[in-house]
């Protein structure tokens, strides 16, 4: 049996060489001290020492089984020599895989494991090397991608602000030209009204007996009929009704006609002082005509369209600012490094699909028939509390068939360029990108790198 | 990836349609209820009354195997013929057949493993009303009535089941059409035939034969007030399907009454309880094989697979009626009982008015024979026994199916099989099989890969051999029509497709779009498809590949009622007369397939979704596609319970529900349920959200990982049931009063289940339990909770706390239960670790089990290469001996640990070998539990040994 070798070899070990004790790092040695008992880890009990690694879990912790695969919860040291150690779970010990590169978990299986650590370690340097390279080229990128990304911070910063002059600008010249707008206004409505007071009182102002007798005349023949003042006068309290015949003659004395001089002393009279009837308002009332009145009317509506011109000037240039503003509360990284990635897409095909990510805006598919489909807008950071950054989520895109709408999960990782590396839809709708730029490049990863223990 | 729509436009429009028409439930008015089939109708109109059948006692035949005898219908004078075997192991069986159809009627192949052995019926007394016959032991006769007939069995005084006693038995001839040129013809010819007959036949028939001799056209005469009664009989139109019948009226029904039971079982597949219901007040149990989207639980609607076969059970007997019939069956059941409430049936006990309880059945197909296997029991596992010997046993499955199996519709490429395959690595949960479904083909076209998702299946297989790991794909009936592809072609060039009623072939649409459904009732087909499966043939494939059998109902998406057209034809017989078997024959050719690829030494592992009875031998089932719903997760339990009464032990539902997206805490249940059902597999719809087990938080995680890892300690007790299933018959899955067949508080148990004799497991299926109270049989049991080895007495409910972590499971006193605890990442990655056994002692201080050990995957346990041992502990003294001592098989594993529930504390504890060599055994003994570790005895699990407690 097998744990009987393991025995043999602990024992012909010597006494105090707890190296020979399987499974576990040198920190831990001191543990495992060749005594006449052993403590399990957590303290929980107390075995005699040949029961470590007897393949039989005593502890409950796994600790006295730390080279087999006996205890549930146990794991496994590989030294992994020329490679980075790591552990294992214990139910990873002699079953047939080869886990540890050293071959060391597979100590009585029928797995013929070969050490490869070597030649892992060769290509982990490599592949680090390359990382480290592209890490310390990504990093110079980033530097460089901030330096750019302050740049167009600030400009896009003193564009805002030049707008905001600009709207600032505009404001001055709305009120100014609102405040031009409301006198012409005001202008052509006091004409007006004058007009208007004109009219009923008959020449308070500006009118004759003569010339309200040449209104009323309409064919100019030196007197007034019954048809003349149908037409031109009316209730004051209903313009719509027509005066009757008998109505008309009785305004004109009860005959037929009226000249000026009877016009004069009897229906001015009753025109100017009675508040009965009125002179119509017509189309060809004198109003139109009035030259001044025209020139009132002429400037409101100047300044009404210089009004307008402004306004949408003015609305233009907040709906700039409102979309810079926009974009600006957009966080763009601690250092703006985000920021050069607004406004570009970036394009890969996937099969028959090609998928177009434009940051901080919108994800795009397209299928060979050229249709787009919308995978969702920008929608927020979604990335680890550690960076936040490593991950951006577009929501809401086109609808779904069985509910919902689509989503775009996008991981950032770092690299020399600025590209999109490959698109997944591991659920229905539920789209994942890999979008590698070096604004991703975090100066931790350097630390990483290879200790092989001795 | 994404936009599915476009390349499947045309199957989408038709589930969208499906979709819209119903929310998230079955769309009913796809399916047919009795009153729109036409025969059920038909059949069902007819009420119990005096039956128009009386045997011809003078026909009697009696001969070594069989008695034959004449029926006729006084009400057309067409005759039938009464074959009655008495078969060996307590069975009877009755067959009843047209004496002189006008063509033969469909008789079901395949089905029966052999010729069901007879033995001599011997005649006990004869008179003009009857007979009386002797089927051997213990005073069980038949008695054949004359007028009207009807059959009785009878044990003593005591009648165990009628036939025909409320007069039901109905057999719709084959007959012309009247109302058509070619019946006028040949009704002509047939009676000038008849007369030149009679001319030349030396013999002179009996005149009384002669007078009621009515040939076919007679009869069609005679039945003229019947056919003309009734539509329906020669041509149906259901929605905008219509079935052209060019036989007519076919169907047959029989009645049985069941005096003394008031409870049966069985006739899956229903979402339903485990006990059936009566159904006057609706529907009969429909027996139809039909891929019913979003089906609807607790109703008798048929679903994807049909086994007709029924358990009636009492108190002091089980028997069983099997059905032998492939053509759409309904099932009725009635009963004098139902309805009453425990009180009122006191009251008739105690005023002693009572009649006695009886469940009466009755069993309707649209054609083929009447075919019955009565099997009389008495007990349980000789009712299984019985059907085992007529339909054979579970396929023996390989080891590793046993374990998890990982499935979505669809893991998308073969990086996305690698990256779950490593997340199973990363969360530490073991699995053994990850599954391909549809999408991984091109363009649905099965033995074929994907070119650019799939384009090295072999490396992909490799990546999985490496970790001792293997795969599913599917292989669906269906095959797409496509001149450019290669099994098309060869099925169409050897005319191998199902016919429509036309002469050409048969087109449906399926997945791939239009498809032809290969004819797999024919032997020289299935032959040729699981040549398909051989290695240079399904290219891209290697041994740790299996298959997957979906769609072969047959699933017809624009077919009535979603399948084949009754009036196809699989060579003369029409699709009515074999579309239930359909899927068994699908299945066994795959398996056969797979087994052929290994040369014949290999165990399959094949997966079907429609099933008949025998499909046992051949793998496993599933319960199709339910849902992500809290009560899918609890019917799963009677569903599997009630496939494992008939036979098919290897059953599962999909862990999580197929449609929509579990809650991470019906995930968590519904991963502790299936931890304890036979196929465990998790499955998702494609519309679903990820859920593999680690994408619900840590927490989760670990819950999930726990059950599975109790799955995969539990392997070898699972195996040795499976081992006893294949060798007996008996299911691995077993409603309680399978075990406990005295006590009625049993008999309708659906919400926890025994696995073995040994395990009783109450998994939690309610959202938000704080506790469940679970039922623990047998007043003088005692049972261990497995997790806390707390002791509990049987004939109680125990009201259990539960929490997140909690999965209610019982280790019966009196049992030994085999583990392996050091779970790995696959079974195989298990092969050689060592035993713990479980002996939880009873209150006569002894227990007993098993252990069984083989390969795991070949046949080879057929040539004796197994161990198969018997632990018993008596009289403080556990030991293994060999119950198949002419079996040779070496075991790397050895008895790790020893576990003794309900133990008192030895002062030494020895060990004796073979060799005679006796040592020590250090022990471990907890008070307060009574429990006693025994540490590392280190006996080989295969040899002989002792353990004796001091």
């Amino acid at each position: 049996m097998f744990f009987q070798i393991i025995f043999a070899a602990v024992f012909s070990g010597g006494l105090v060489d707890a190296r020979k004790i399987r499974g576990i790092s040198s920190s831990y040695k001191r543990f495992y001290r060749e005594r006449k008992s052993f403590l399990c880890i957590d303290g929980s009990k107390i075995i005699p020492f040949e029961q470590v690694n007897d393949d039989y879990c005593d502890c409950d912790d796994g600790s006295d089984e730390p080279g087999t695969s006996a205890c549930p919860r146990g794991r496994f040291y590989c030294t992994n020599l020329g490679f980075r150690p790591h552990y294992i779970p214990s139910s990873r010990v002699n079953d047939g895989i080869c886990d540890c590169c050293d071959a060391s978990d597979e100590y009585n299986s029928h797995a013929h494991c070969q050490n490869t650590c070597w030649n892992l370690g060769q290509k982990e340097r490599a592949y680090v090397e390359v990382q480290m390279r592209t890490l310390d080229e990504g990093l110079r990128l980033k530097q460089q991608l901030i330096e750019e990304g302050v740049l167009l911070w600030r400009e896009k910063q003193a564009q805002l602000r030049e707008l905001q002059q600009v709207a600032e600008d505009l404001q001055i010249k709305l009120e100014e030209h609102r405040r031009r707008k409301h006198e012409a206004d005001q202008l052509k409505e006091q004409t007006l009204k004058a007009l208007a007071a004109g009219d009923s009182g008959l020449g308070r102002w500006n009118r004759t007996v003569s010339s309200v007798f040449q209104l009323l005349d309409s064919n100019g023949d030196g007197s007034i009929t019954v048809d003349e003042v149908q037409a031109k006068v009316s209730f004051v309290h209903d313009e719509e009704q027509i005066l009757s015949e008998e109505e008309a003659a009785a305004l004109l004395g009860g005959g037929q006609r009226m000249d000026l001089i009877k016009f004069q002393h009897t229906l001015w009279e009753v025109l100017t002082k009675g508040d009965n009837v009125k002179i119509k308002d017509t189309p060809s009332s004198p109003v139109g005509e009035d030259p001044h009145l025209q020139a009132a009317d002429k400037a409101a509506e100047w300044e009404t369209t210089n009004l307008k011109k402004v306004e949408e000037a003015y609305d233009t240039v907040n709906m700039e600012i409102s979309d810079l503003q926009k974009k600006l509360a957009i966080d763009y990284g601690t250092d703006w490094e985000f920021l050069f990635l607004n406004s570009q897409c970036y394009k890969l095909k996937v099969y028959e699909y090609t998928y177009t990510l434009c940051p901080f805006n919108q994800v795009l598919q397209k299928n060979t028939a050229g249709t787009e489909v919308s995978l969702g807008k920008w929608g927020m950071w979604a990335g680890t509390a550690k960076n936040q950054y490593s991950q951006m989520v577009y929501e809401n895109g086109e609808p779904c068939w069985q509910g919902g709408s689509r989503s775009t999960t996008v991981t950032l990782t770092c690299g020399t360029e600025t590209a999109l590396r490959s698109v997944k839809e591991p659920s229905k709708c539920q789209y994942m990108m890999d979008f590698q730029t070096p604004v991703a490049c975090q100066p931790v990863l350097k630390q990483r790198g290879i200790h092989s223990e001795l | 990836m994404a936009a599915f729509t476009e390349r499947m436009a045309p199957v989408l429009l038709l589930w969208l349609a499906v979709c819209l028409s119903g929310a998230w439930a079955v769309d009913r008015g796809n399916f047919k209820t009795c009153d729109q089939s036409a025969f059920c109708k038909r059949q069902r109109a007819l009420k119990p009354a005096e039956s128009p059948y009386r045997a011809l006692l003078e026909t009697m035949e009696l001969t070594n195997t069989k008695l034959t005898l004449q029926l006729i219908n006084d009400n057309n004078k067409v005759r039938l013929l009464l074959e009655l075997y008495r078969l060996q192991g307590n069975m009877t069986r009755v067959k009843i057949n047209e004496l002189k159809p006008l063509k033969p009627r469909y008789e079901v192949p395949d089905v029966l493993i052999r010729e069901p052995p007879t033995e001599p019926l011997s005649l006990l007394s004869q008179d003009e009303n009857g007979v009386v016959l002797s089927l051997g032991a213990e005073s069980q006769r038949v008695i054949v009535s004359a007028r009207p007939f009807r059959l009785d069995i009878m044990e003593g005084r005591e009648v165990v089941m009628s036939l025909n006693s409320r007069g039901l038995l109905a057999f719709e001839h084959l007959r012309m059409r009247k109302d058509t040129f070619s019946y006028k013809v040949t009704s002509t010819v047939a009676s000038v035939w008849d007369n030149i007959k009679r001319v030349f036949t030396s013999q002179t028939e009996p005149e009384v034969e002669k007078n009621e001799e009515a040939d076919p056209a007679n009869q069609a005469e005679t039945a003229k007030d019947e056919d003309k009664a009734v539509d329906g009989m020669w041509e149906e139109t259901f929605k905008s399907h219509s079935d052209s019948k060019p036989n007519g009226p076919s169907a047959v029904s029989l009645d049985f009454s069941l005096p003394g039971v008031e409870h049966v079982y069985g006739i899956p597949e229903h979402a339903d309880d485990l006990r059936l219901k009566t159904t006057d007040n609706g529907d009969p149990y429909r027996l139809y094989n039909l891929d019913v989207f979003q089906y609807e639980l607790y109703n008798p609607m048929a679903l994807y697979g049909a086994v007709p076969v029924m358990l009636a059970h009492n108190t002091h007997r089980t028997t069983g009626i099997f059905w032998l019939n492939a053509a759409e069956t309904w099932v009725d059941i009635s009963s004098n009982t139902a309805g009453k409430t425990v009180f009122g049936k006191m009251l008739d006990y105690v005023q002693g008015s009572s009649e006695t309880p009886q469940t009466d059945v009755r069993w309707i197909s649209e054609s083929g024979i009447i075919d019955v296997f009565i099997m009389l029991g008495p007990t349980p596992t000789d009712v299984f026994a019985q059907y085992a010997s007529l339909t054979g046993t579970q396929s023996f499955p390989p080891l590793a199916s046993l374990g998890y199996h990982q499935c979505r519709w669809n893991y998308n490429d073969q990086e996305d099989v690698r990256s779950v395959d490593a997340g199973f690595d990363e969360h530490d949960i073991p699995y053994d099989f990850i599954w391909l479904d549809i999408e991984h083909t091109d363009g649905k076209r099965y033995f074929t890969w994907d070119p650019h998702k799939f384009a090295t299946p072999k490396e992909m297989l490799q990546g999985l051999k490496d970790k001792k790991r293997k795969m599913v794909a599917i292989v669906d009936p269906h095959i797409k029509v496509d001149s450019n592809y290669k099994i098309h072609n060869e099925i169409r060039s050897r005319d191998f497709y199902v016919k429509n009623k036309d002469g050409g072939d048969y087109e449906g649409w399926c997945w791939p779009g239009n498809a032809g459904y290969p004819d797999f009732t024919r032997a020289d087909m299935r032959d040729w498809w699981a040549s398909m499966f051989a290695y240079d043939q399904y290219e891209g494939t290697m041994d740790n590949l299996h298959t997957w059998n979906d769609m072969n109902e047959p699933s017809v998406f624009n077919g009535p009622e979603v399948t084949m057209h009754k009036d196809a034809m699989h060579g003369d017989w029409e699709h009515r007369d074999v579309h239930n078997i359909y899927g068994l024959y699908v299945h066994r050719a795959t398996a056969e397939g797979l087994i052929q690829r290994s040369g014949g030494t290999e165990r399959p592992f094949v997966l079907t979704r429609a099933f008949f009875a025998g499909s046992q031998r051949y793998g496993a089932v599933w319960t199709g596609d339910n849902a992500a719903e809290w009560d899918h997760l609890k019917i799963s339990i009677p569903m599997c319970l009630s496939l494992g009464l008939v036979g098919i032990s290897f059953c599962g539902a999909d862990v999580g529900g197929f449609f929509k997206s579990p809650g991470a805490e019906l995930l968590v249940r519904w991963y502790q349920t299936g931890a304890y059902q036979p196929f465990f597999r998790a499955h998702a719809h494609m519309d679903t959200a990820r859920r593999e087990p680690w994408l619900f938080g840590p927490e989760n995680t670990a819950l999930i990982r726990e059950a599975v890892r109790q799955r995969y300690t539990l392997l070898p007790y699972w195996y040795q049931l499976f081992y006893q299933a294949h060798r007996t018959g008996y299911p691995v899955m077993r409603p309680l009063w399978v075990e406990y067949p005295q006590d009625p508080a049993t008999f309708a148990v659906d919400n926890e289940f025994l696995i073995g004799k040994d395990l009783l497991v109450h998994p939690v299926t309610e959202e938000g339990a704080r506790g469940v109270t679970a039922f623990l049989p047998g007043k003088h049991e005692v049972w261990f909770d497995v997790h806390t080895f707390q002791k509990h007495n049987g004939a109680q409910n125990l009201y259990i706390p539960v929490t997140m972590s909690s999965i209610p499971v019982f280790q019966r006193g009196g049992s030994i239960i085999p583990r392996k605890l050091r779970v790995r990442r696959s079974s195989l990655c298990m092969e050689d670790d060592p035993y713990t056994l479980y002996v939880a002692l009873n209150v006569q201080r002894t227990a007993e089990g098993e252990l069984y050990i083989d390969d795991g995957h070949t046949f080879n346990y057929e040539k004796k290469e197994f161990i198969h041992r018997r632990l018993s502990f008596i009289n403080n003294s556990l030991s293994s001996v060999n119950l198949a001592p002419d079996a040779q098989f070496t075991t790397a594993s050895w008895i790790e640990r020893i576990v003794i529930l309900g133990a008192s504390k030895p002062s030494k504890v020895i060990v004796k070998t073979t060799d005679g060599q006796e040592s020590p055994v250090e022990f471990e003994f907890d008070a307060s539990m009574s429990v006693l570790t025994l540490r590392k005895p280190g006996m080989n699990a295969g040899e002989d040994w002792t353990v004796t407690l001091q």
